[in-house]
């Protein structure tokens, strides 16, 4: 029974959750702690720990949550519940819109949501911005230190072509020596 | 003979989309987001999969519909590529990581919490992450602006997402409506003419 719970929470979360893991995570919280599944110490933990790990946040807290509440099955499930409905609807409206890419509506749309993509991942850049060495009030740098790893990351892209991948992780080691 | 070889090679791409998704999923810290512009490294840059603009709409889609955005973005990759199979080996690529390394930590460390060396790990990161993203959003932005209206609504829109904190589902839907209005009937018109 539980095991279906957790399914049924995870999957209400993968259908009406927006705007990324960060987001997905306040929403989590406020359906979990309604639930009385976990204390919000609890959840704290597991906010902390699926950031700090690989992946996917939403991911990594719907499995640690389904750990914790059903065992491995539970995990299993909760895992399985937040990402089905991604595969329906993703897949439904990609087919749809990569076989009517060349129709006038499906095409000016399309033109009008690409700047939208790019403005919200520039929003994107600005939130962890604000996460680790700006804020509005001043002295506006609160991290001097996070801000030279910012701009390190920079010209690691830039001028180095460095790998992605590679950049992030040496991010997290330069982030233990300087900071 | 030829059916044969065909089908070799999809299985070569279907294993090569699950383990680049997986390799994503297993070493991108800083959740979703900060894995967008390794997606874009990987599958457009180093395999050319795809091109930019496609990447763009994988995104578009991906923020536009609810779910994870990790996910969302895999499943339209994979199934862009290679089809349903496709896209089940990108979502099954990069899920796998996350929940063989969660698993491994409830199980090994039940009483785990954040630690001075993790937070300033993780402060690092976040700020190397909001360099990879501000590269990529230039990088994009090269390919998704190409006349001023673009560049009108993407700043509105920036504007509303950051400062006024409204839904992306509400901006997308705006956004995907005035380009109906400014290109598809726009362009209706200089049809008749």
């Amino acid at each position: 029974m539980i095991l279906i719970s957790l399914f049924l929470v995870f999957f209400k979360i993968g259908l009406i959750g927006f705007g990324g893991g960060y987001a997905i995570l306040t929403m989590l919280q406020k359906e979990l702690l309604s639930l009385g599944w976990l204390t919000v110490e609890e959840f704290g933990n597991i906010a902390a720990i699926s950031q700090m790990t690989p992946g996917p946040i939403a991911v990594n807290a719907a499995t640690y949550v389904g750990y914790r509440v059903g065992g491995f099955w539970g995990s299993v499930m909760a895992t399985f519940g937040v990402s089905l409905p991604s595969l329906i609807l993703v897949v439904l409206v990609a087919h749809f819109v990569l076989k009517f890419k060349e129709s006038r509506l499906v095409e000016s749309c399309m033109k009008g949501i690409r700047p939208v993509t790019v403005a919200f991942i520039a929003s994107a850049a600005i939130f962890f911005a604000y996460e680790s060495f700006v804020d509005l009030a001043l002295p506006l740098f609160i991290n001097p230190g996070a801000f030279v790893i910012f701009v390190l990351s920079i010209l690691a892209a830039v001028l180095l072509k460095m790998d992605t991948i590679l950049i992030i992780l040496l991010t997290a080691v330069l982030g233990m020596i300087i900071l | 003979m030829a059916e044969k070889e065909s089908k070799k090679t999809r299985f070569k791409i279907l294993l090569d989309l699950f383990f680049t998704f997986f390799k994503v999923g297993a070493f991108t810290i800083g959740g979703g987001l900060a894995m967008l512009p390794v997606i874009e490294r990987e599958i457009v840059d180093k395999k050319g999969y795809i091109n930019k603009e496609e990447i763009i709409d994988a995104f578009a889609i991906s923020q536009s519909l609810p779910g994870v955005i990790a996910i969302n973005s895999a499943i339209y990759v994979g199934y862009r590529i290679a089809g349903l199979m496709g896209a089940l080996c990108t979502a099954f690529g990069v899920v796998l990581p996350s929940f063989i390394t969660i698993l491994a930590i409830a199980l090994l460390f039940p009483t785990i919490s954040g630690n001075v060396w993790v937070n300033k790990a993780l402060t690092g990161v976040k700020a190397g992450v909001a360099g990879v993203i501000a590269v990529s959003v230039v990088n994009l932005a090269k390919k998704a602006l190409k006349d001023a209206f673009g560049i009108i609504i993407a700043l509105v829109a920036f504007i509303l997402a950051v400062l006024f904190d409204v839904s992306i589902v509400y901006i997308v839907l705006a956004g995907a409506f005035l380009g109906y209005l400014y290109y598809g009937l726009r362009g209706a018109k200089h049809d008749t003419h």
